[in-house]
């Protein structure tokens, strides 16, 4: 499957926030926006949902818990039972620090996985950029041409009087 | 400077009233106390000081924070953090006053300290010139930085944002050290032949954690009672729960840290400090403290929109200030009062009090100067900023 979509690349951050926010608006269907760096409040011009990570790293991170805290109590309560200076074989405060540990790599790990796996990024992927610049210092809004009723004349004016430095029409294939 | 919005910081009159009311009537009954019971009114009037000095040197700290680290978000309520500073001078009034007139509460001025360092550092004209460099360092720091903020609402030189950052550089190292040693003399020295090398650090983390609820609370006020209405924004309190979130966790490890070592390795003179913690009336108060402290802000500020609100969020300030102070009751109270936990009248009311002086020091600090910076360089930042 491909599908049409109008690129427009612009200079600077202010710019790319006011031309997400007024498409949107107007309402363009924004396949994506391409930055250089994070751009703080780009996630609400974009209109995007907020992000499932959280509950990716708070839900991992509670298994990695509770499965630590398990595995200590069978290694050192039940499956080999070991006096450590006359301390119960339960003995929770030791098993807090490790606990600790196992909780925090679960989630970190688990959440940066799971965020390659939602953003397609694996080893040996192909990066597959629209302009070598947006790695740089340039930012670009990809819009679908979505139905008929897209006036390519009428966005590409659209975009320019928003400080576009280019914008180029391109068809795109599309992974799904 | 910019035009229709209100600088002058006017606070509600009825929580004002209400404040003198608890100044006024804590003192009554610090004095009936003193009469009354004697050992149990200082000790109340030294947690209430060690209280306020906290709350004052949490002010200061957060503002030299922002500016060591040259952070923009907090310029539009940094007036806040400043007038906290003026708590400060209540603090050290009252801790000089427990340490002039009754020495006595300090086992070890009663009875030869053992060891031969305590014999050389825990010498009461030696303690008292200690506690005067303490707070000549800290109230010096504090007024400077807070001097050259106010200067710049009048020049608008950004020269006295590079000063207050290099001040504020040097003031957090010797702030660190001085603190590690305040609370070594004032606080584990009421058991002398206990010893926690991280104990200053647990003091810290307790008296920062329980600053920025206070931060919090003050900033919520001051945005619904008018003077920060316009300032003070969702993105502010979200940032100021995140670090809430952060350092009620930093206390609990620290605490946990404390804990586990004296737990593992079980000596007598050390378990001694959780031994006479865990009797009693003394162990719903001791598992409580980590409730207040770490369970429920941790459990209540993981949402993103708890941390957004203004109701959710101050809710939980307030019981990590509750929590504040019942750490610093379980750090000063057991060594004093023996066996069994007593919380009544003397120290009830002498706390009430010293709330009330601190509500009293910060409308002083507020109203001495502008709500907010406002030729701050980073005032336009932390009024549009976003979170992430």
């Amino acid at each position: 499957m491909s599908r049409r979509v109008l690129i427009g690349i612009f200079e600077s951050e202010d710019a790319i926030l006011d031309v997400t926010a007024e498409a949107r608006r107007r309402g363009f269907t924004i396949v994506d926006v391409f930055a250089p760096y994070a751009v703080h409040g780009l996630d609400k011009a974009m209109g995007l949902e907020r992000s499932r990570l959280p509950w990716v790293c708070f839900l991992l991170g509670l298994t990695g818990a509770g499965f630590k805290v398990w595995f200590e109590y069978w290694t050192t309560a039940s499956d080999w039972p070991i006096n450590v200076g006359g301390k119960p074989w339960n003995s929770l405060p030791a098993f807090v620090p490790i606990t600790f540990e196992v909780m925090v790599l679960f989630a970190g790990l688990s959440t940066v996985l799971a965020f390659f796996g939602m953003s397609r990024l694996w080893p040996g992927r192909k990066a597959a950029l629209l302009d070598p610049r947006v790695t740089n210092d340039r930012f670009a809004l990809v819009l679908e041409e979505s139905d008929a009723a897209f006036d390519v004349g009428a966005v590409e004016r659209f975009l320019r009087e928003h400080e576009a430095v280019r914008v180029e029409e391109r068809e795109q294939e599309v992974a799904r | 400077m910019r035009q229709g919005i209100e600088f002058e910081a006017r606070m509600s009159p009825a929580v004002l009233r209400f404040a003198r009311l608890l100044a006024a009537g804590g003192g009554i009954i610090l004095l009936a106390g003193l009469a009354a019971a004697p050992d149990r009114a200082w000790a109340a009037l030294l947690m209430a000081g060690y209280l306020l000095t906290g709350f004052g040197l949490a002010g200061v700290v957060f503002v030299a924070t922002q500016y060591a680290c040259g952070a923009g978000w907090s310029a539009a309520f940094r007036r806040v953090p400043e007038a906290m500073a003026a708590i400060l001078p209540w603090g050290a009034g009252a801790l000089a006053a427990v340490f002039l007139a009754h020495p006595s509460l300090y086992v070890w001025n009663r009875e030869a300290p053992h060891a031969g360092f305590q014999h050389f550092w825990l010498r009461w004209p030696f303690f008292l010139a200690r506690f005067a460099v303490y707070f000549a360092v800290w109230t010096g720091f504090a007024a400077a930085i807070v001097r050259h903020s106010r200067r710049q609402d009048r020049d608008a030189s950004v020269e006295h944002t590079h000063r207050n950052a290099r001040l504020s550089i040097i003031f957090l190292v010797v702030f660190a050290v001085t603190f590690w040693l305040a609370s070594f003399d004032w606080v584990m020295s009421l058991e002398p032949r206990w010893a926690s090398t991280i104990f200053g650090i647990y003091n810290f983390a307790g008296m920062f954690s329980g600053g920025l609820a206070l931060l919090i609370l003050l900033v919520l006020w001051l945005r619904r009672s008018g003077p920060l209405r316009d300032f003070a924004n969702e993105e502010h309190l979200h940032d100021l729960g995140k670090l809430l979130f952060a350092f009620s966790t930093f206390w609990m490890y620290i605490w946990f840290s404390q804990y586990m070592l004296i737990w593992y390795a079980d000596i007598p003179e050390e378990t001694a400090y959780y031994v006479a913690r865990l009797h009693n009336a003394w162990a719903p108060l001791f598992l409580l403290n980590m409730i207040l402290n770490w369970a429920a802000p941790f459990a209540a500020l993981l949402p993103r929109g708890a941390k957004r609100s203004a109701r959710a969020l101050g809710r939980v300030a307030a019981v990590v200030l509750a929590g504040r102070v019942l750490d610093v009751y379980l750090m000063i109270a057991p060594p004093l009062q023996g066996a069994r936990p007593l919380a009544g009248i003397w120290e009830a009311g002498v706390l009430a009090g010293a709330a009330g002086v601190l509500v009293l020091a910060f409308h002083r600090g507020m109203q001495q100067a502008a709500t907010v910076p406002v030729n701050d360089p980073y005032l336009e930042e932390s009024l549009h900023y976003h979170n992430a």
